[in-house]
C-alpha cells in the first residue's frame, strides 16, 4: 500500500471478504433471474421482479469495479490514486436502489390506475396442468433466501470496512427479499381475485426503498462535494469523524478542524502551524487508524 | 422490523389458499349463477367446432349451457375486456397485438406454429378471470393430449 493506492493491510482480508460475499451474490440473483424467468409467462408482476433483480445487481457489480480500482497505483495522470472510484460507486449504487423503487411505484401505480386485472393461468408440466401462480410462489421462495442470507452477512462486513458501497447493497439486498415477499402475497392476492394485492404490496415496499435510496442519495452527494464523513446507515456524522475531530482539538486546541472523505479514507486539515510531532493514525483514531489517509496542517 | 406485518397478511392469504385460483370478476360464479356462459366467435373462423365444443363440456360441468352471443368482431374484444362476453374464440396469433389485453390460450387441438406471427385457433378470456383460464387451460391440454 502506498500513501493513495491500495488498501491497507489491517482490512484486506475483510476487503476481500466483501469480493467473495458479492461473486456470491452474482452467482445467486444471476440463478434467481433464471428461475424467475422461466416462470413469469405473462405475469406483469413477475416480469417487474425479474427487472428489479437484474437491477439489484449494480450494486455488487459497482464495488467489486470500485476495489478493483482501489488497488491501482497512483500515477502522473492520477497522483491521488483511484480511491474516489468508491465514492463514484456509491453514487451508482445508490441511484440503481432509487431506480428500483423508481420503477416499483411506477409499475404499482400504473397497475392501480389501470385497473389492470392480472392474468396467472396454467402451465402443463410431466401430463398435469397446474396454476401457474404456485410455481411462481415457488420460484419467489426461492428469490427471497439469498437476498436476507447475503445481506445479513455483508452488514457486519461493510461497518469494519467502512464501505458504503457494501452497505448500499445490503440494503438491496433487503429490497430483494421484501419485494420478494410482497410478491408471494400478490401472486397469492390475485389467486384470491384481488387484482390490486400484487401492485398494492409492492407500492407499500417501493416507499421504503426510495426512502433507503435516497438517504444514501444525499450521503454519496455529501461525498463527493467533499462534506464530513457521514455514518454507514445515516446522512449524520459518521462517530469515528467526530472521534478524529475531538482528538485532534484536544491536541491542537480550538482550531478550526476539516475532515472530508475519499471512498473509504478520511483527510483532515486542521488551521494550525504543523507540531514538531505530528501525531500517529493510532493515537487519534485508534483501531480505525486505517481509515486516516492524510493529516495537513495550515498555519495562518 | 417494519414490515412484521407481512407475515400475518401472508398467513391470513394462505388460509384461504383452498380452491386457488379465483376469478377477479367472478366470471365462473356469474356462469354458475346463470346457467349461461357467453361466447363469441369472429367471424373468419370457420374450425372453431373444436373450441366451441371443449367449452360446451365446461359449461355443463357447471350447469350451464353455451350461449351465443354475436358481436362484430371490431367489438369483440372490447366485449371480452369489458365483462360483457365470457370467452371469445378466434385465430390470433402467439404474439398477438391483443396479448396484454385478454389472456390467449395455447392453440386448440393442435400445436404450436414454430411462426409466432401465424394465427391459430386459440380461446381468448377476460384477464384476471384465472378460474376460468386455469380451467380452459386444462380442457387445451388435455384436448392436446
Amino acid at each position: 500500500m502506498s500513501l493513495h493506492s491500495g488498501i491497507p493491510a489491517t482490512i484486506e482480508a475483510d476487503v476481500r471478504h466483501g469480493e467473495r460475499l458479492e461473486w456470491w451474490t452474482l452467482l445467486w440473483i444471476g440463478s434467481v433471474v433464471v428461475v424467475m424467468a422461466l416462470v413469469m409467462g405473462a405475469s406483469q408482476a413477475m416480469k417487474s421482479a425479474v427487472i428489479e433483480d437484474l437491477l439489484s445487481l449494480i450494486p455488487a457489480i459497482v464495488f467489486l469495479l470500485s476495489v478493483h480500482w482501489e488497488r491501482k497505483q497512483a500515477n502522473g495522470r492520477f497522483p491521488f490514486g483511484y480511491r474516489r472510484a468508491n465514492s463514484l460507486a456509491f453514487l451508482v449504487a445508490a441511484t440503481a436502489l432509487l431506480s428500483v423503487g423508481g420503477f416499483l411505484v411506477y409499475e404499482s401505480v400504473t397497475t392501480l390506475v389501470r385497473q389492470e386485472h392480472p392474468t396467472v393461468g396454467g402451465i402443463t408440466l410431466f401430463g398435469h396442468t397446474i396454476w401457474l401462480g404456485w410455481l411462481m410462489m415457488a420460484a419467489l421462495v426461492y428469490s427471497v433466501i439469498p437476498p436476507l442470507v447475503l445481506g445479513r452477512i455483508k452488514q457486519p462486513v461493510a461497518r469494519r470496512i467502512s464501505d458504503k458501497v457494501l452497505h448500499t447493497d445490503a440494503l438491496m439486498q433487503k429490497a430483494d427479499w421484501q419485494t420478494g415477499l410482497a410478491a408471494i402475497a400478490g401472486i397469492t392476492g390475485i389467486g384470491l381475485g384481488w387484482w390490486w394485492a400484487d401492485a398494492t404490496a409492492a407500492s407499500f415496499i417501493a416507499l421504503s426503498i426510495i426512502k433507503d435510496a435516497i438517504g444514501a442519495l444525499q450521503q454519496a452527494v455529501a461525498e463527493l462535494l467533499d462534506g464530513t464523513p457521514r455514518a454507514l446507515d445515516s446522512n449524520g456524522i459518521a462517530d469515528d469523524a467526530k472521534a478524529l475531530i475531538a482528538a485532534l482539538k484536544a491536541r491542537f486546541g480550538d482550531v478550526e478542524v476539516r475532515l472530508r472523505e475519499t471512498g473509504r479514507y478520511i483527510a483532515a486539515e486542521i488551521d494550525c502551524a504543523p507540531p514538531a510531532a505530528v501525531p500517529t493514525g493510532t493515537e487519534l483514531l485508534g483501531d480505525k487508524a486505517w481509515r486516516l489517509a492524510s493529516l495537513s496542517f495550515r498555519p495562518e | 422490523m417494519r414490515y412484521r406485518f407481512v407475515l400475518p397478511i401472508m398467513a391470513t392469504l394462505l388460509v384461504g389458499c383452498d380452491g386457488l385460483p379465483r376469478d377477479a370478476a367472478g366470471t365462473t360464479e356469474r356462469i354458475e349463477r346463470t346457467h349461461a356462459m357467453r361466447v363469441t366467435v369472429l367471424p373468419g373462423t370457420p374450425d372453431a367446432r373444436p373450441a366451441l365444443a371443449m367449452l360446451d363440456a365446461y359449461a355443463r360441468n357447471h350447469g350451464a349451457r353455451v350461449t351465443l352471443v354475436p358481436i362484430h368482431g371490431e367489438h369483440a374484444h372490447k366485449a371480452l375486456e369489458d365483462g360483457k362476453i365470457d370467452v371469445l374464440i378466434g385465430h390470433f396469433a402467439k404474439a398477438s397485438p391483443w396479448q396484454a389485453d385478454i389472456a390467449l390460450s395455447k392453440p386448440v387441438a393442435r400445436g404450436e406454429p414454430d411462426d409466432k406471427a401465424r394465427p391459430v385457433l386459440r380461446i381468448a378470456r377476460r384477464n384476471g378471470e384465472n378460474e376460468l383460464i386455469l380451467a380452459t387451460d386444462r380442457l387445451v391440454a388435455e384436448r392436446a393430449r
